[in-house]
């Protein structure tokens, strides 16, 4: 049966399909397109936000762009507003691009044009200057940077080169998008493996290093030039929230925690390479197949004394570096000696320092069909070895076999006729009764029972927690005594103070002992304040404790001591008072102690 | 002092495990009311036995084995509802017993109704079923106590591989917490109840005058939902509920 509408309920039903539609119409408001960048100077390492924003509307097609040689651009997605400001409503749609540069200089973005209502419209061009990176050429206390080499400035056509790249980077690398343009003209290339991690230290900085090797392999001769590499990535810098004190904020200053993360999109380019590619040299070997590097060859065969009809393997394996992939044999001809059954080769490849190295099994079963001593011939391989620039052939060894004749005549197998017997049913078991299994008696499983305690699951769940947290607190604390020297300075100050007293003896010369507690005292201060101690005067001493929010008294009191060691270079005290000068000192240290 | 502070903390954590924590003095007295129950059970006093057990429940003594037990011998007196009764007490301790789930077959086939439990609400938590409640706590300890090693290894190698483990150990130790959430929600909210008396009147309202909706008899499962004076709420499937009384039924 039909339900009839209600007034109230056609109402809401025009107005659900209305309100989408209301959405995108525009009510005789004006429409704009304006186009915006983030920045109008950047470097090439840099990239530009590029938004048209269309005021009036939202329903137009995509802008179209002016032609932009110099920028490659990337969609950065589109976002739309509706405002209601008294009774005025406005809509808007923001087409957002990233244009990433590729040449330096001063480019003028063209007027964007943006169909709607059958009008067109477009934006004021915009001028932008691309400027080359502010420490080109040098990577002086850069965050990230990369760069690329290869192998071999030089290498004939077929020999494997290896382009290595390496990506430095001093803080966490993310969405890495890389672009290795190579020449498919020129070269054909192959990855040697994932990239490899590890850190290296560059101008005292310590980097993380992912390195991409890839091989190439040189198509033709001539003189050629391998393009920037270019990474695009987001760098991640972890901010230092200081206004919090929570102690975790740090700790999990992370991605997967998303806390404390600024991100910074770079495009990073390395610079072009030129390599030049010789031809090989005339003189190849007859039966040379284009097989580049430096080769092993060796056959081996199964069985080396057999009858007629029996079979065995003759195995060749072929190793070395180069395109071992490439190469292949012919049946070998045995003169009807044997009946020769190849199998299909088996292929290795492993990489090695970087190099591309292959091993290539050749499997033929043989059967020998005549009785008699026979010797295999012998499997040879021409290469060129681009290490000598000259052409070599690689030879096994002459293999050789004992054939006796047959002594086993062949025998039919006799096959039973085609008669079976029916299968045997299934015996069906009657099931005469029914009953329940009988009860446990084994006391073990008596022996627990009960939920787990509330104690027993909080220790289970808190306990590691808070070993944790005792753990990520030693294990900051280590990398702060490993990393921050201020800090282990200001740690160690007053061990250190006290192990050089230890050291200086009250018997020795009044001068000598002035200069030593001195000594100490401003090493002490230095370490505390991270000052350099040693080169600071009595009165900088006083100064900086004060600063330091240590009492005026002490820092007095300080300086006076300071300037009794000093006097003491020139006149000498009795051994009761340097007795008392030592003594006076260690007090000191331990009062500065509590105070800084 | 550091030292001894970690060991007396280690050791606090050993004597809080549970048969330490619950059983350490009564378990020998247990064992030897267990090892008499199952004596008499053998001699075929059923009664005596189903007493000796029920003495040991009533003590606070839960065991999945020992209400199989006392099931078996409910079922040896003729009593199939106390017997279904006990055997879905006995499943909550040891849910991937084979005897059990036999048993308990053989007994609702004893039974007029001959209904079947009904399914829990876990489909896509498939091993709720088949892990106990202390099981579940348990794996989720050690996935607990997996992660925070990890987390703390990661924290001094930060190497992608310890990463890697750390989202999957999270992910392990989110869904066993989800696991445990769902297991105490079943047990709660679908409460089974299994009728007692021979025969119960399932009535429209909670008084003995109200109009009866339908007839159970002897261990026929119910899914108690509501609780209301003395009168129990049972629902059989979608449509067919109504009041008992609270004495008529076992929970």
């Amino acid at each position: 049966m039909k339900k009839k509408l209600t007034p109230f309920r056609k109402a809401a039903l025009i107005a659900l399909f209305l309100i989408p539609l209301l959405s995108t119409v525009s009510f005789g408001q004006d429409i704009s397109v304006t186009a915006t960048v983030d920045k109008n100077r950047l470097t090439l390492e840099d990239t530009l936000q590029l938004s048209i924003v269309i005021q009036g509307t939202q329903n137009t097609p995509p802008p179209e762009l002016p032609s932009l040689p110099d920028f490659q651009i990337t969609s950065a997605g589109t976002s739309s507003s509706t405002q209601y400001i008294n009774t005025q409503r406005s809509v808007s749609i923001t087409h957002n691009y990233r244009l990433t540069p590729m040449n330096t200089g001063t480019i003028v973005i063209g007027p964007a044009r943006v169909r709607a209502n059958g009008k067109t419209y477009s934006t004021q061009p915009i001028t932008i200057e691309v400027i080359k990176p502010s420490s080109s050429g040098t990577i002086e206390n850069k965050t990230a940077f990369i760069e690329t080499a290869l192998s071999s400035k030089k290498a004939f056509v077929g020999e494997q080169l290896v382009y290595t790249f390496r990506l430095f980077h001093r803080v966490e690398a993310k969405n890495l998008d890389l672009k290795l343009p190579f020449d498919k003209m020129w070269f054909n290339k192959e990855e040697l493996g994932e990239p490899k991690p590890y850190t290296r230290v560059v101008n005292g900085l310590q980097y993380n290093v992912q390195e991409l090797s890839i091989a190439l392999f040189p198509l033709k001769k001539g003189l050629t030039e391998i393009p920037p590499a270019i990474l695009e990535l987001d760098l991640l810098y972890r901010t230092q929230n200081r206004s919090g004190r929570d102690p975790f904020s740090q700790l999990f200053n992370d991605p997967f925690f998303d806390r404390g993360i600024r991100t910074e999109h770079k495009v990073l380019r390395s610079q072009p390479l030129s390599v030049e590619i010789l031809p090989l040299p005339d003189g190849a070997p007859k039966g040379y197949k284009n097989l580049i590097g430096i080769f092993k060859i060796s056959a081996e065969l199964g069985k080396k004394d057999l009858e007629v009809g029996d079979t065995t393997t003759l195995t060749v394996t072929v190793s070395g570096q180069g395109n071992v992939r490439d190469i292949s044999f012919e049946v070998p001809d045995l003169k009807n000696q044997f009946k020769v059954y190849p199998d299909k080769p088996e292929f290795n490849q492993t990489i090695y320092n970087n190099q591309i190295r292959g091993e290539k099994v050749f499997k033929f079963a043989l059967v020998p069909l005549q009785a008699g001593n026979k010797t295999l011939t012998k499997f040879s391989l021409p290469y060129f070895d681009p290490e000598n620039a000259q052409y070599r052939l690689a030879e096994t060894q002459p293999v050789t076999l004992n054939v006796r004749p047959s002594s086993v005549k062949e025998e039919l197998n006799l096959v039973q006729s085609g008669q079976q017997n029916p299968p045997m049913a299934k015996p069906e078991i009657e099931t005469l009764g029914t009953d329940i299994l009988p009860i446990y008696t084994e006391l073990d499983k008596f022996q627990s029972y009960g939920s787990y305690s509330s104690a027993f699951m909080g220790v289970g769940f808190g306990a590691p927690a808070i070993l944790f947290i005792f753990s990520a607190f030693l294990i900051k604390w280590q990398k702060r005594m490993k990393y921050d020297v201020a800090y282990y300075r200001h740690r160690n100050a007053c061990k250190n103070a006290r192990q050089r007293f230890k050291h200086i003896s009250e018997h020795s010369d009044s001068r000598e002992l002035g200069r030593e507690i001195s000594e100490v005292l401003r090493e002490y201060i230095g370490d505390k304040l991270n000052l350099q101690g040693r080169a600071i005067t009595a009165k900088e001493v006083e100064v900086h404790l004060n600063k330091s929010n240590c009492e005026t008294g002490h820092a007095e009191r300080t300086r006076k001591l300071l300037e009794k060691c000093e006097t003491l270079q020139y006149a000498p005290m009795t051994p009761g008072n340097t007795k008392e000068l030592l003594v006076e000192s260690e007090n000191l240290i331990k009062v500065l102690e509590k105070q800084l | 002092m550091k030292y001894s502070s970690a060991i007396y903390f280690f050791l606090f954590i050993i004597m809080l495990t549970p048969a330490q924590a619950k059983a350490s003095d009564h378990l020998s007295d247990h064992l030897s009311e267990i090892v008499r129950a199952n004596g008499l059970y053998s001699d075929k006093h059923y009664a005596e036995s189903a007493q000796a057990y029920e003495t040991l429940v009533q003590k606070g003594v839960e065991n999945g084995y020992l209400y199989y037990n006392l099931g078996n011998a409910y079922i040896r007196m003729g009593k199939i509802g106390p017997a279904i009764l006990n055997y879905l007490h006995a499943r909550k301790w040891i849910p991937r017993n084979e005897n059990l789930t036999a048993n308990l077959k053989f007994a609702i086939q004893q039974t007029k109704d001959k209904i079947e439990p009904p399914g829990t609400l876990s489909t896509p938590l498939f091993w709720i079923n088949d892990l106990n409640f202390n099981e579940l706590v348990g794996f989720a300890i050690g996935l607990n106590i997996v992660f925070w090693v990890n987390l703390t290894l990661w924290m001094y190698f930060r190497t992608p591989a310890l990463k890697t483990l750390r989202n999957v150990f999270l992910c392990f130790l989110l869904l066993s917490f989800v696991s445990i959430g769902v297991k105490i929600e079943n047990e709660s909210n679908l409460k089974l109840g299994v009728v007692l008396a021979e025969n119960v009147e399932v009535k429209s309202g909670r008084t003995a005058d109200a109009v009866t909706l339908f007839q159970l008899h002897e261990g026929a499962l119910v899914t108690v939902t509501d609780k209301h004076d003395n009168w129990l709420e049972v629902r059989l499937n979608g449509e067919q509920k109504g009041w008992v009384p609270q004495n008529s039924l076992g929970t």
